[in-house]
Order: C-alpha cells, then structure tokens, then sequence
C-alpha cells in the first residue's frame, strides 16, 4: 500500500515539476543559449544572396561589428558591396528594456535617418531581413513558454514559444525556437502575426569558434514574398577590441 | 605687368599642387595603404526637354560624370577623406579648361572638382574635421531651412546637388547630446543657372533697357553656426548660424551705355543670421518631422522672415509617404529686388513623396511640389532599376506647370525625360 502511495506522490510531482519547466525552463533554456554567446564583442564579413520568388540572385556584403552582448550590445552595420551601396551603414543601440534605436547612414546625402519604430517591419535594403530582425533583444523582453522538443536541422532540440510583454514593441505576435540540445544554438525562428507565418529564419553550418559555437549561415525566408536570403559569416572573430565611441551617429559620418 | 606674370605663377602652383593631390589619392594611396577604401561612379545622363524655353532652343542634354572618393586611416586618430569629380557635357553648362577647382565659384560647372578633401582627427567623443567637407544640417528631407552650411549646384534648378565646403568643423558627442561648431573661412556660393539656359529665373528688364551681368560681389567674411542637438525617444536641436546667404540677390544698377539705357544685375550674398530648431516625434503609426528657422539680415535688400516645414512620415512594408507642407512668414520685407531662392520658391506650397520598392533591384517614386495658391506646380516620376552589381538605370520624367510669376511657374516651358546609367566601383 505504502508503495502505491509513494508511486502517485511520486507520479504528482514529476507532472508538477514537469508544468514548472514548461513555464520556467523555457526561460532557463533562453537564457542559457544567451549567456553561452555573451563575447565582449564580434566581427564578421558577411555575404548576402537575396533570392526573389523567380530565383534571381542579388549579392549584397556587409562588414558587421559589435560590441557588448544581449540587451545592452551596440552594433554598426557597413555595406561594402554592391558598389553602389558601398559606405550605407546601420547603428543599433540595443537596451535592455525596450527596443532598439536604430540609425540609417546614407553617404549619397550626407545624412542620418532614424528607424522609427513602427517602420521595423520594413525590409532591409531589400534583404529578407526586417530592420527588428537585426536588433538583439534582452530575455527580458519576451515571455517563454516550453512546447516540447523537436528536430530542427538534423538536431534535437527545445521547441519554445517567445511572445514580446510588450506587444506594440514588435511586429511580431511571436515567435517559435528551436533550441538545440547539444550546444543551446538556435536552429531555427519562425515569426508569426498572429496565425500567420511570416518571416523563418533557419541557422546551420555550426562551428565553434574561439569558445562560441556559432551558425555561419542564416537562412531567412519572407513566406509573404517567397524570398529568401541566405547570410554567410566569414571571418568571424569574438573578443576584437572595440571602442564605444565607433558606435555613434558621429562614427558613422566619420567612417561614411 | 609685374604683378601678373607673379599671379600665373601661384595659380600655376596651385594647379600643380591640386593635380598632385589628385595623383596622391587616386594613384599612391590605394596602393600603399591597407586601410585605404575607395567609391565611385561613372554616370551619363541624358535629358529631353519638349518645348523650347524663352531663352534656349535646345531640346537634348547630355552630361558625364566620373566621381571618386577615396578614404584613408592615418592612424586610430587620423583619417584623410578626399572626392574628385570629373564631367562634361553637350550644353556648355561644364567649364572646357582642364583646372581642378577648389573653391566652386565658378559659373559654370569646373571640369574637374575637387569634391571633398579633408582630415579627421578624433578622440572619444570628440572629433574635428578640416579642408573641403559635407556639412548637413536639418532633419526634414522637403526643405531644410536650417542647413545653411550646404550650398547647391542649381543649374537644373529642380535636380540640384551639395556642394562642399572648406571649413573646419568640431563636433563633441556625450552620451545622448552633441555638439557641433562649424567655421568657413571662405564663401562658397551655390551655382545659379546659367543666363542664356532654360533654367535661368526669368528676368524681364523695364521696357527699353538691357540687361547686362554685372558678375558677382562675393562676401569676404567667414561664416560660422553652433548646434546642439539630443537624440532620444524625441530628437530634437538647436542652431545658429552667422554669415551669408548661399543664394544671391541681384542688385540692379541703371547706367547708360551711349544713348541705351542699361540695367547691370550684380549677384549680391547678403550676410544673414539665422536661429533655428528642428524635432522628428515619433508616434504609433507614423513620424512627425519639423523643422523651422528665422532669418534676419542687416542688408536692406534682404528680407527678414521665417520659414518652416512640417512633414509626416510613414513606412509601411515596401512603401514609403513623406508627404508635408512648407511655408514663410516675412516679418520685415527687404527692398524689392530679384532674387533666385530656390529654397523660398517652394515655401507655401504641399509636398509629397512616395516610394515603391518593387523588389531588391527595383523601385518607383511620386515626388510632387504643388503651390497653395496654385501657381506652380511640379510633378516627378521615376523608375529605377539595378542590373548586377554595378549598372543603375534610372528614368524619369517631370511634369512642370504654372504661373509664369511663380518660381516654379516660370519653369512651365521645362517639362523634361531623362535617362540616367550609372556603373558605380
């Protein structure tokens, strides 16, 4: 009898601390994959092939440096090719509590251009990336919710749902993770209004590189648009020094 | 007879001195330098105009331009930055005589130009900025009543370019508030068109008089502005500014040539204070951009007055609005004289702008500028397409009506197509 009792106390609480990671390890889970990205800052050459519904290709390359990490991280942005663009840069001042600034260096006019917040949706330099998919958000800034574990990239991984606590702040009503098990890297983000699907970003060609194990390709697909841009980080460091004060809108005139 | 022969020299070495400098960064630097990046296009453009103007028949326009920047790192602290235009084109609107120009004076466009050369030294929040630069001022993008500092070349009155400055500019950034004192030595004018060209402001001497060009009295002074500005959830500034107006007015000489009587128009700069401000408020579905300054002047030709802009702004997926209204209160009206203030002629009037962006290599545009009063009215198409990685094609087409005393009213005549092909580098 005692035996039978202490098999349902024991059945009762693996279901109770099962519903407690659901809601708690979610975020666990999150902030694990961030903590294991925290760097003092990255650089990277990126490759950009925009891939439009007819399968025309369009190569765009960027130089990408930033510096802090999560939530309070700073970012400058440069294009380099195609010529024409060569010197359009993007500065992002990531905070932790609410979303990014974001400023558009055009060299053409000699001119900054804020991002407002409500043009984030906007596409980016007719990439597949919206501006708001290039800011990094605190965890803070979402809640979590685990809904069960997936194959995502030939890998396993944590399914999670992320929904932003302040919903004006994004365009996105949420989004699904997929957190591999093996290394807490995202495989994949599909974004969501509402029901529908808008915007999936798909992570591989995983490598570790000095202590961070990195996706040096990023898919992301425009489901709206059937189009799809494929980044490719090469030259990837961590830990460069960097000096804040090449994170201004100064900087950006300066370096134009 | 002396002092001429000594005056050909220093122009002389002046130009062997420019052209050298152009070979340093065109030719040196690239190949010496690792931290040396470089930009650039050739472009042709192509424009037809329908109907003859009053002053010039011609209905076909072709100009070519090359431009280079090159941008060298000295040091964590130090960088040089210098652009080089070179053009030409079929209407005698661009200089023929190969001198590179520094000082942008001349009437027409200089052949070769040295766009921008200057050095940069910076440390923390600091920088400054000498030699021939960009200063841009203002937040609005229709009309910028703040950006005194940023002459314009308007021999196309309604395609006009910046020109740059040679001064020495200091900027301090601190966290969310910066600094900026800007100091020119020199005048630099905007180029006006030309006077026997369709862009020319109409002027219409009294009945039995000949107008004669009487050259230009350019200001001897320097000029300098301070502004502060703050960027936050609202960005707002602050400026002043003292020197000249970059836009002329033409002080009329009567005189008699013989028997003839005759009216000499001299391009006169005014000296002008001007104090100024500018926000962009963001609200949950679109921006809201102003920008203001008033204008006072000790010369009484000039007249005092304040000029504004309020725009509305909306970004929504692959489309782009600006759409606002510009205006002008004069407080105190100068003596009546003519004048070409572009900037002034499109005051009272509602702009608006929209673009497309079709796909990542292709866009269309609307701009369109129309008077309050109805006068003038200026209507702008254009389409816009990449081809690989370096050819542009752009074309476009205006549409221009109105009063011929409106200052884009009197533009009727130069309704114009044009097709633009640029390789950029």
């Amino acid at each position: 009898m005692n035996r039978q009792i202490w098999a349902v106390v024991f059945v009762l609480l693996l279901t109770s601390t099962a519903y407690g990671m659901q809601t708690g390890d979610a975020r666990q889970i999150v902030e694990e994959a961030q903590r294991r990205t925290r760097s003092g800052s990255q650089r990277y050459e990126g490759t950009l092939q925009v891939i439009d519904a007819k399968t025309k290709v369009t190569e765009k390359r960027w130089l990408f440096d930033r510096t802090g990490s999560h939530g309070d991280s700073k970012a400058v942005l440069r294009f380099t090719a195609p010529a024409e663009v060569k010197g359009v840069a993007l500065l992002i001042l990531n905070h932790r509590e609410t979303a990014s600034d974001q400023w558009m260096w055009t060299p053409a006019i000699a001119r900054e251009r804020r991002i407002a917040l409500q043009d984030r949706s906007t596409r980016f330099f007719g990439t597949d990336f919206s501006f708001e998919d290039l800011e990094e958000r605190d965890t803070n800034q979402f809640d979590y919710k685990l809904l069960g574990e997936e194959s995502a990239g030939g890998a396993d991984c944590w399914k999670i749902e992320s929904r932003p606590k302040k919903t004006k702040s994004s365009q996105y009503s949420h989004s699904l993770l997929w957190i591999r098990k093996d290394n807490y890297v995202v495989a994949q983000i599909e974004n969501y209004k509402q029901a529908e699907l808008i915007r999936r970003a798909r992570y591989s060609d995983i490598r570790n590189v000095q202590g961070f194990w990195t996706a040096h390709t990023i898919e992301m697909e425009d489901l709206k648009r059937s189009s799809r841009t494929v980044l490719k980080l090469e030259k990837l460091q961590y830990n460069v020094p960097m000096k804040d004060e090449d994170f201004t809108i100064q900087a950006l005139r300066r370096e134009s | 007879m002396l002092f001429r022969p000594l005056r050909l020299r220093m122009v002389e070495r002046w130009r062997v001195s420019m052209w050298s400098l152009l070979a340093l960064f065109v030719w040196v630097l690239p190949a010496a330098a690792q931290s040396y990046t470089q930009r650039g296009f050739v472009e042709s453009s192509s424009t037809i105009y329908p109907q003859a103007a009053l002053n010039d028949s011609t209905h076909f326009v072709s100009e070519a331009l090359l431009r280079y920047e090159g941008s060298l790192k000295l040091s964590t602290a130090f960088q040089v930055s210098g652009a080089l235009d070179i053009r030409t084109d079929t209407h005698h609107q661009t200089e023929r005589e190969l001198d590179l120009s520094w000082w942008d004076r001349e009437r027409r466009r200089p052949l070769a130009a040295a766009r921008r050369l200057s050095i940069v030294y910076h440390r923390g929040g600091l920088s400054i900025e000498a030699g021939k630069q960009f200063v841009r001022w203002g937040k609005a993008d229709i009309l910028n009543p703040t950006d005194r500092f940023a002459p314009r070349d308007y021999l196309t009155v309604v395609d006009n370019e910046f020109l740059g400055i040679t001064a020495a500019r200091l900027t301090y950034e601190k966290g969310r508030d910066t600094i900026d004192v800007v100091w020119a030595p020199r005048f630099t004018p905007s180029r006006i068109p030309l006077a026997d060209q369709r862009w020319s402001p109409a002027q219409t001497p009294p009945s039995g008089f000949i107008l004669r060009d009487g050259g230009a009295a350019f200001p001897g002074g320097s000029q300098a502005g301070l502004r502060w500005s703050h960027i936050g959830s609202v960005e707002f500034s602050a400026s002043y500014y003292e020197g000249f107006n970059h836009l002329p007015l033409f002080d009329a000489q009567p005189s008699f040539d013989g028997v003839v009587p005759v009216v000499t128009l001299q391009r006169v700069y005014p000296e002008i204070r001007m104090l100024g401000g500018d926000a962009a408020v963001p609200f949950r579905f679109f921006d809201i951009k102003a920008e203001a300054a008033y204008f006072n002047s000790g010369n009484p030709l000039a007249d005092d007055y304040t000029q504004y802009v309020v725009q509305v702004e909306r970004h929504s997926g692959e489309w782009t609005f600006v759409g606002g209204y510009a205006g002008e209160y004069v407080s105190s009206p100068g003596t009546p004289t003519v004048e070409f203030a572009p900037d002034r002629g499109i005051t009272k009037t509602v702009l608006g702008s929209v673009r497309f962006t079709i796909d990542v290599n292709r866009s269309v545009a609307f701009d369109t500028s129309i008077r309050q009063n109805l006068d003038g009215a200026w209507l702008r198409a254009e389409y816009s397409q990449a081809f690989g990685q370096h050819w542009r094609a752009t074309a476009t087409a205006s549409l221009i009506r109105g009063n011929p005393a409106d200052f884009l009213g009197q533009y009727r005549h130069n309704s114009h197509a044009g097709l633009i092909l640029r390789y950029s580098f």
